[in-house]
């Protein structure tokens, strides 16, 4: 029982740090990006060739960085030039991106799955009350709280991030302001797309490679980041650690309805509690 | 010739032309193709009539497709409690009965939320296909045997590409040409007005959300029709079917074929099968192609494929 509390507790932590950067983009854009998935799966593919040279580190950077370029691109040369059209526009945009990723994805690597090594610092298992757990997925959760901490404190503590909390409120006036909100707009979607990516390493070495892995944890973001109201990134870890349980616990005790109870949420919070997406903004 | 004949007209050559479609192709794997083509229109047709008639994008219609799909394998399966005649247009009535009550709860909201919404139902569906085993037979799908016969027409019609492709087709003109009445009929023009401006609408005494949730129910029966199509051809249905990139995949035939135009859909269809597979002997990348042209088209054409002739007729008037 506690291995699959501790294993709902990684694929949570797995899931705050993808959808607390859709979130971000959402706050900034308006953009629902379909896309999400893709740049994580992406994020993990160049990771893993990183990784091939320079092991899991270098990895991990590498694909921060890569996805952090691609999602400024994105931000200059799609978000900003479509952000005067309707926002199912951008969103039936970004899902031909996803299409475009992923066939992308299998022109250069293939379609037969890759497996990833954890660091070696991080192999191995501990014990824990009587059965072997992997010192990696303890890991995952610690990156993901770092990471989660270190977006809090850079969103609440800096210039930049008081800007970004301004503009995701109100950008009109925020801009009268004197802020250049595409330039915060930029700077969030590549950081979002950046954690899309860092996930997507952060993953490969429990959750094999395979081009399709986006999709899945895609729909679960959605759900996290519906249910969450976008209306705080606290609101979203704690979602995204309740899915997490839901996901792994409830597939052992309610292995009937488990898999329905996300959609349903989700389905209920956009028909009688809508904030973020469907109601008032931030 | 009025606009009601019009469309008559259109659609009995549109049908005419089905005969002469399968006498011309040999049949085949060509035919075959072509008749998968025209069940997964009827999905577009269905996505593009809620999307030109309430401006709702919908992310889940394949589980209506599905739902149809279901329904009627289920029929099929319990020969001795209903005649297939009578399963098969029940499982479309039933769809659109049920698409009717949804509907009233879910045309309020809007938008992107919308989108999300049935995103979040439509995964709903294929989670409970894969788990109600007793009913859908679970992840293995449902395997449907049709009975000898079917509205005086032989089971092997059905499963054999030259009958369903005619059938397909024709089903397909004529759920197309309903579409079409209804969308100029009063009923049509209210909810065209709903869409533009819901308030004004109701300011002028109109309820709006009786129509809206009526457009859904057609759009779902339409769904559910082409589902019902698809299991017997197939003779299988599996929650593969339910899932949402079944959905997104109508939906870019819909949007690729604009919607402003009932018959968008259709033409949307025809180029996402014949660049799925005439692509595929040239190169496999057809799908990163057709997410390029879909992201082209969404920027550069928003009326879609079917709003070229238009757009280009307005250019050169403005020429000339």
């Amino acid at each position: 029982m506690t291995i699959q509390i501790l294993n709902g507790l990684v694929y949570g932590s797995l899931l705050l740090v993808l959808a607390a950067g859709l979130a971000l983009i959402y706050g900034l854009r308006r953009v629902v990006n379909f896309g999400h998935g893709a740049f994580y799966m992406l994020g993990a593919y160049a990771g893993y060739t990183a990784a091939q040279a320079g092991g899991f580190w270098a990895g991990l950077a590498a694909s921060a960085v890569v996805l952090a370029l691609f999602g400024a691109v994105l931000d200059r040369l799609v978000f900003r030039a479509l952000q005067d059209r309707d926002p199912l526009v951008t969103v039936i945009v970004t899902f031909g991106l996803l299409l475009v990723i992923e066939d992308a994805v299998q022109w250069i690597w293939g379609t037969e799955g890759r497996s990833m090594d954890a660091p070696a610092l991080l192999a191995g298992s501990v014990a824990l009350g009587g059965d072997a757990f992997p010192v990696y997925r303890l890991a995952v959760i610690a990156m993901a709280a770092a990471l989660t901490a270190a977006l809090l404190a850079w969103l609440h503590r800096s210039r930049a991030g008081l800007f970004v909390r301004a503009a995701s409120l109100d950008p009109a006036i925020t801009a009268v302001q004197g802020v250049n909100t595409d330039a915060v707009a930029m700077l969030v979607t590549a950081l979002g797309a950046a954690l899309a990516g860092v996930s997507g390493v952060i993953a490969a070495p429990f959750l094999s490679l395979s081009p399709a892995m986006g999709g899945q944890i895609l729909v679960d973001c959605f759900v996290v980041v519906v249910v969450s109201g976008l209306g705080s990134l606290g609101g979203a870890a704690l979602a995204a650690l309740l899915l997490g349980q839901v996901q792994v616990l409830g597939a052992v005790l309610l292995p009937d309805i488990a898999a329905l109870i996300p959609f349903l949420t989700m389905a209920a919070v956009l028909l009688w509690r809508p904030t973020g997406l469907a109601g008032k903004r931030l | 010739m009025s606009g009601a004949g019009r469309i008559a007209a259109g659609a009995l050559a549109a049908a005419a032309a089905g005969p002469a479609i399968a006498a011309l192709v040999p049949p085949g794997v060509l035919l075959s193709l072509l008749a998968q083509a025209c069940i997964y229109a009827i999905l577009a047709l269905s996505v593009g009539v809620l999307a030109r008639q309430n401006g709702m994008v919908s992310f889940g219609h394949a589980a209506m497709f599905g739902a149809g799909a279901y329904l009627a394998g289920i029929g099929l399966g319990a020969p001795g409690l209903l005649p297939a005649e009578a399963a098969l247009p029940l499982a479309v009535l039933a769809m659109a009965a049920v698409c009717f009550g949804l509907g009233l709860i879910v045309v309020r909201v809007h938008g992107i939320a919308f989108a999300m919404l049935t995103l979040a139902l439509g995964q709903a569906c294929f989670e409970a296909a894969n788990k109600a085993r007793g009913v859908t037979g679970g992840a293995d799908g449902l395997t449907v045997a049709l009975p000898r016969e079917i509205f005086g027409l032989p089971a092997a019609t059905f499963q054999r590409a030259e009958g369903m492709f005619l059938i397909a087709w024709l089903a397909m003109v004529a759920l197309a040409a309903l579409a079409a009445l209804l969308a100029r009929s009063r009923f049509g023009l209210l909810t065209e007005a709903i869409r533009e401006n819901e308030e004004r609408a109701r300011f002028l005494g109109y309820g709006t959300v009786l129509p809206r949730a009526a457009v859904f129910a057609l759009s779902g029966g339409i769904a559910a029709a082409g589902g019902v199509l698809y299991v017997l051809y197939n003779g299988f249905v599996s929650p593969e079917t339910v899932h949402w990139s079944v959905s997104g995949s109508a939906l870019i035939m819909a949007l690729l074929g604009g919607t402003r135009t009932v018959w968008g859909p259709l033409a949307g269809a025809a180029v996402y099968f014949l660049l799925r597979e005439q692509l595929v002997e040239v190169t496999e990348r057809w799908l990163g192609l057709l997410g390029i042209l879909l992201v082209l088209v969404m920027v550069f054409l928003p009326d879609g494929l079917s709003g070229l002739p238009r757009r280009l007729r307005r250019r050169h008037g403005a020429e000339a």
